[in-house]
């Protein structure tokens, strides 16, 4: 996807990390499938031997990797800006932990603005209403009309109280 | 009355302006609510069958068979302008579709998957009318061993839509291997790979690892390179419409995608995933440009997306002569006809045969209606492409989320959402490939499984895997399809093999 | 005709009288199954009979309905308000998933409905009664191949007990777990499997038409319209119903516990439950109080011996 080219006869750190990642997998898979009692029946396939076949494919493209890391040398990549991603990484996570407490609209909201923000537009004061109204336009027509649960916050019971009269 | 006779009573019940009007709202909601990433097909049915409550059986029904295919459709839209396909039978539209968008190309990419779309539905839905009950005793002639020779077969030629790097792809391919491990084991209900996590005992779900690592990951990917990439936004370059070279080369993409998927659809074990996987390994071998393919191939948009369609209706098949819902949507649907007392099954066709035939002539009238909506619409689907960005990925990320949190409001699937995003950009940023992984995570359970049921059968003799013709055909084909290319290259003969690709059509 | 269709669904979704308990349903599963249709069938009947003013549907899908469980039991504690729908796989899914939470950590309300579980094998097989499958069970149960349900599920379980009950070693089944009804029944019909076994309304139609042999039923008696003897008949001492129920919050005063049940006894009995009981055709098996209390009990108490047998829980 993006042109890597060999500059010099040193390993490659990513291809490095791939390979260690892969090996860390296969061992996981491998651990748990030693747990699971080898009942395989009729099949004489039971459920710990796929695991160990993935296994030990994981660990086979491992070593490929180490080769490969060695044999073609580091290539070098574009740069990449590490804010935006913790911008959209940290809304998403903010979703997450404010979603059952302050609602879909207010958790919503704050994703919305975090992604605006990762991509250029930086002023909250601006995108974090703009997302929480949007969401909540968004909850009223899944939540409201197409019946679909979405927890709700204060915000949202606000909204339906004004509907009914009552507070829900 | 004979067959033909049914179909144009129905038709003529279908033409009444009131039912078209039906037709019109469901095709729209349908294609509305299908939009939307992480919404696929049988989410949407799910969520707007309770609208179809209220009206009379003939309306109910050509509504619910608008919201069919417009969800059906909706998905390709978002996959093709976005690069963020909201279910698995999308991801291969969104391979080709996007670098076509991305190249100012997003009107002909979306124009050939509605005329194909329009096509296969078309051809599709004629064959469930004609050949159903015949298809069906085919279908049912697959058992576990069948099944099993059908996905190492795709399997084998998925392999080819996996990029340069081999070992890039096989990578991809076993990650997806391994977190289809994830869950209770079907056969025998011993949880792998759940870590005591309960809500990882259900195994992870294909549309949040599809979401989380083409919407997410893209979005994490376009955001870290803004400074670096210009941000000029190409919508449309050139026409909005298809030319004549792109028509030459999407009609016969259309006509094999429904061949394909149709018959696939039919199956009780098949489903849209494999359809469109095998239709777009199909066209990239029988490309007269395979070189274009990975860089926005229109066959690569053509075939799949009819394939797509076709397989749609051909789920019909064993819902409707034997009352199987093979796929959740197919499930849901069996649930609409319920609201009329209605049991579909083998009698379905004798006992309410004007219900059945208005549900084909609603089918292809619905199908008509999605053409005749979303011709006119591409220019302004196109247009999505304009909105600046900060706004469009903050928009994309709401819906991710909310077709994830709709389906199960739990922080373990959010996580999941944030882990696999962040997967998706690790890959992005090295170059390996996306879709191995969501292939891996379809296809593995289910070459598992069926393999082990397989044997279960045959108290373990091997020998049951080449025992039918059926497996012992598919196998000799995979085989094949596995071991010539390596020959070749082994006598350093790609040229021969280029040549043999370019030949086969 | 659009704005009409949208006004009436916008006055659906607003307009709501006041009084009484808004319940809030937990559907442990995923929308459009069997918990979800039952939990929004009850909201239909409850609001529509006006037993309840607003009633919502809450979906947490997983692990057979032990992850709704869960989540319910750790956060309804004490509130008259909060029901939950669950079925006789989750008494299954609690076991074979080692959960955490048990039935008995909720106040079980009423059984609603129910489905008997069938034998059948396709019209082409040799095999012609019950009795004729038991033997060849008895001579070789690997040679016997069963399609069903998930592993550890009803039919699972249905089976488990039938080689018990005939005297075969329940560990030497040879079953085939399938995801759905469907997919098992498309196998069925193709022959690759010698017998099926799956709740009677996944086969009903193909017996009709012919394709299907019944060859016994699950329930204590023979069941209209269904020509087949029950197992009991068939002299195996079998007896089973894959039913769903309705459960309240833990922590309940005894007021509380007879309002709940108050409401779930006239929602049962009301004209809107009962049709939609007809037109999707679920046995209404209502069953309240302490008799289902004590059906509850027991039906645990089988289900945990039966699983051991078949070596699903250690």
């Amino acid at each position: 996807m993006n042109g890597t080219t060999p500059e010099t006869r040193r390993p490659d750190g990513a291809t490095l990390v791939a390979a260690a990642i892969l090996a860390a997998i296969a061992i996981v898979i491998w651990r748990d499938a030693a747990r699971l009692p080898q009942a395989g029946g009729y099949a004489g396939v039971g459920p710990a031997d796929v695991p160990r076949w993935i296994a030990i494919g994981l660990g086979g493209l491992a070593l490929w990797s180490l080769v490969e890391a060695f044999r073609s040398g580091k290539t070098g990549r574009e740069p990449q800006n590490v804010g935006p991603i913790l911008w959209i990484i940290g809304g998403l996570a903010a979703q997450l932990a404010l979603l059952t407490t302050a609602g879909f609209s207010i958790a919503t909201g704050l994703l919305f603005a975090a992604t605006a923000h990762a991509f250029g537009k930086r002023n909250l004061v601006l995108t974090v209403p703009v997302g929480i109204v949007f969401a909540l336009v968004v909850y009223l027509i899944f939540a409201g009309l197409l019946k679909l649960s979405l927890p709700a916050g204060p915000l949202e019971g606000l909204i339906w109280g004004l509907f009914r009269g009552t507070p829900a | 009355m004979t067959t033909f006779d049914f179909l144009l009573q129905g038709l003529s019940v279908a033409l009444d302006p009131m039912i078209l009007m039906y037709a019109l709202i469901g095709v729209t909601l349908g294609t509305a609510v299908g939009v939307l990433p992480g919404i696929g097909p049988a989410l949407t049915v799910a969520l707007l069958l309770p609208v179809t409550y209220g009206l009379d059986p003939a309306g109910s029904l050509i509504m619910f068979a608008g919201i069919y295919y417009g969800g059906m459709y909706g998905g390709s839209t978002t996959s093709i302008l976005l690069n963020t396909p909201g279910e698995s039978a999308s991801i291969v539209t969104a391979l080709e579709g996007n670098k076509m968008a991305r190249a100012g190309r997003g009107g002909p990419a979306l124009a050939t998957a509605a005329i194909g779309s329009f096509i296969a539905g078309l051809g599709a839905t004629l064959l469930l009318a004609f050949v159903a009950p015949t298809v069906v005793k085919l279908a049912l002639v697959f058992g576990p061993r069948d099944y099993f020779a059908l996905m190492v077969l795709a399997f084998v030629t998925v392999s080819s839509a996996f990029g340069e790097s081999a070992r890039k792809g096989l990578i991809s391919l076993f990650v997806g291997l391994a977190l289809a491990l994830v869950g209770i084991d079907q056969l025998t209900g011993q949880a792998r790979l759940s870590f005591g996590v309960p809500q990882l005992l259900d195994g992870i779900e294909v549309t949040t690892l599809a979401v989380a690592m083409f919407a997410v990951g893209e979005a994490l990917f376009v955001a870290a390179r803004r400074d670096t990439v210009d941000d000029e936004v190409i919508a449309v370059k050139r026409s909005v419409w298809m030319t004549a070279r792109d028509w030459a080369r999407s009609w016969k993409p259309w006509l094999r995608g429904t061949a394909i998927g149709f018959p696939i659809g039919a199956m009780p074990a098949g489903g849209a995933d494999i359809a469109t996987f095998l239709s777009y390994a199909a066209e990239k071998r029988m490309s007269m440009h395979p070189e274009e393919f990975g860089n926005g191939a229109i066959e690569g948009v053509a075939g799949p997306e009819a394939a797509n369609n076709a397989s749609a209706a051909g789920t019909l098949v064993p819902l409707l002569t034997l009352g199987l819902p093979t796929t959740a949507t197919a499930a849901i649907m069996l649930a609409g006809f319920q609201q009329f007392g209605l049991q579909p099954g083998p009698l379905l066709f004798a006992t309410n045969p004007q219900l059945v035939w208005g549900l084909i002539a609603s089918l292809l009238i619905a199908n008509l209606m999605l053409l005749v909506l979303n011709l006119p619409l591409i220019g302004l689907w196109v247009r999505l492409l304009t909105i600046p960005r900060p706004w469009l990925y903050a928009g994309i990320l709401v819906f991710a989320t909310l077709g994830t949190i709709g389906a199960n409001p739990s922080p373990v699937e959010l996580s999941m959402l944030l882990i696999f995003g962040v997967m998706g950009y690790a890959m992005r940023l090295y170059g390996y490939p996306i879709a191995p992984v969501v292939v891996g995570l379809i296809l593995g359970p289910m070459a598992e499984q069926q393999l082990r049921r397989a044997l279960s059968i045959s108290q373990g003799d091997l020998w049951t895997l080449v025992g039918s013709p059926v497996s012992a055909t598919l196998l000799g084909l995979s085989a094949i399809a596995l071991i010539v290319p390596l020959i070749l290259r082994a006598r350093g003969k790609g040229a021969v093999l280029n040549q043999l690709a370019s030949d086969e059509d | 005709m659009k704005r009409t269709l949208f006004a009436g669904l916008i006055a659906a979704a607003l307009a709501v009288p006041a009084h009484a308990e808004n319940y809030t349903i937990i559907a442990p599963a995923a929308p459009g199954g069997g918990w979800d249709q039952t939990a929004r069938t009850m909201q239909e009947a409850l609001q529509g009979e006006g037993i309840s003013d607003t009633v919502q549907v809450q979906n947490v899908p997983g692990a057979g309905g032990t992850v709704g469980l869960a989540q319910f039991v750790a956060s309804a504690q004490g509130k008259a308000d909060q029901l939950i729908v669950g079925g006789y796989v989750m008494v299954g899914a609690i076991l074979t998933n080692a959960s955490p939470v048990s039935l008995a950590d909720v106040t079980p309300i009423a059984r609603l409905t129910g489905e008997y579980e069938a034998i059948v094998v396709p019209a082409a097989s040799d095999i012609q009664d019950i009795g004729q499958l038991v033997e060849m069970l008895k001579a070789d149960p690997g040679a016997v191949s069963w399609a069903g349900g998930s592993a550890g599920g009803a039919d699972h379980i249905a089976v488990g007990l039938i080689a018990k009950a005939a005297g075969v070693d329940p560990t030497k089944i040879n079953y085939i777990a399938y995801s759905g009804g469907g997919e098992a029944l498309a196998a069925i019909l193709g022959s690759q499997v010698t017998a099926g076994i799956s709740s009677l309304g996944e086969f009903k139609a193909q017996a009709d038409a012919g394709t299907l042999r019944i060859l016994a039923v699950s329930s204590d008696e023979r069941i209209e319209g269904v020509d087949a003897p029950t197992l009991k008949e068939a002299g195996l001492d079998v007896s089973l119903q894959n039913w769903r129920m309705v459960a309240a919050a833990p922590g309940l005063t005894d007021e509380q516990k007879a309002a709940i049940g108050a409401d779930i006894d006239a929602m049962v009995k009301s004209k809107t439950w009962q049709d939609a009981l007809a037109t999707k055709g679920w046995a209404d098996t209502y069953l309240a109080g302490d008799e289902f209390q004590a059906q509850l009990e027991q039906d645990i108490a089988a289900t945990d011996t039966v699983l051991r047998d078949i070596g699903l829980v250690k």
